[in-house]
């Protein structure tokens, strides 16, 4: 008899503990691991960036030398400019998205894809959406709680808010058109290239966050629309809104 | 249980303490990188998206 009562015992100890083991692993834990993924991820993109900036100069002198000597190399014929933009790859960071709103330093990578892997890493971009910058809806999700808690302070989203993104290329300046706005899960109109009960009325260059709500639930999402509002290259500095 | 493990540890005092600590720190290591990575999409916090993908 005493000892099944002191296994009893020490068995709903043992269960408490990995209760609380687990309550600190999402608090806690996963913050720490998202923020050095996401940093990674940031790293990752800055690198690939600073080297397709330098591709320029070496691909023009390799250009000036094959007309010099066209057959002399047996490297394939690469054409002298890409076909356009690659098409982003899944799970992989595509831009940097920065937010002033939810702090000045707050800055997230946006990768392809809304998986559930791909927005442990950063926030996610709708894959049917359209693409950065272009004609059409720029739909992100991103986590509110957990995972580094990138949309915590998602409501503190006003109307005129400055959400801007980069490529590489330019940076994008989307303003907040209206927001947050509440909704069931299965509301996917929100994403449409025009999204309904967004106000917008014609095709655009739209933008659209989504994120849980409330906080640690997930009965409905929150959502913020945004319209492009400028776009400059990176070699002309950081836009306006990012300057302190 | 517990009494059961210390009793079948080798050593003295001691060394079974050691063993223990050991133990527990392999425990938590299997947790917080197999069973709670794989239990937490389970809970409702990963559900931030419109099309439930």
């Amino acid at each position: 008899m005493r000892v099944v009562v002191r296994t009893v015992s020490e068995l709903c100890v043992t269960v408490g503990t990995v209760i609380v083991l687990f309550v600190v692993y999402v608090l806690f834990w996963t913050g720490v691991r998202a923020d050095t993924v996401m940093d990674d991820q940031i790293d990752q993109l800055q690198e690939q960036w600073a080297q397709s900036a330098m591709r320029p100069s070496p691909g023009a002198s390799g250009a000036s030398r094959a007309s010099g000597a066209p057959q002399a190399s047996g490297a394939p014929q690469a054409p002298a400019t890409p076909p356009g933009p690659a098409p982003y790859t899944a799970d992989k960071p595509f831009a940097i998205m920065y937010i002033p709103r939810l702090g000045f330093t707050w800055n997230k990578p946006v990768l392809e894809g809304t998986a559930t892997g791909t927005l442990k890493k950063g926030l996610g971009h709708y894959a049917n959406t359209a693409r950065l910058g272009q004609k059409g809806n720029f739909s992100v999700a991103g986590h509110r709680r957990t995972y580094g808690d990138p949309f915590k302070d998602f409501p503190r989203l006003r109307r005129g808010d400055a959400v801007v993104l980069t490529d590489g290329t330019s940076w994008f300046t989307y303003r907040i058109d209206k927001g947050p706005y509440k909704t069931v899960p299965s509301d996917i109109e929100v994403i449409d290239p025009v999204p309904r009960k967004s106000g917008y009325t014609g095709e655009g260059r739209y933008l659209t966050l989504t994120t849980c709500d409330p906080e640690w639930g997930h009965s409905h999402r929150l959502i913020v629309w945004a319209h492009l509002d400028s776009t400059q290259p990176v070699e002309a500095g950081k836009p306006k809104a990012l300057r302190r | 249980m517990y009494g059961w493990i210390w009793r079948h540890l080798p050593g003295n005092a001691w060394l079974k303490a050691l063993i223990s600590l050991v133990l527990v720190m392999a425990v938590v290591y299997v947790l917080f990188n197999y069973v709670f990575p794989w239990a937490e999409p389970l809970l409702p916090f990963n559900d931030v998206t419109v099309d439930n993908q």
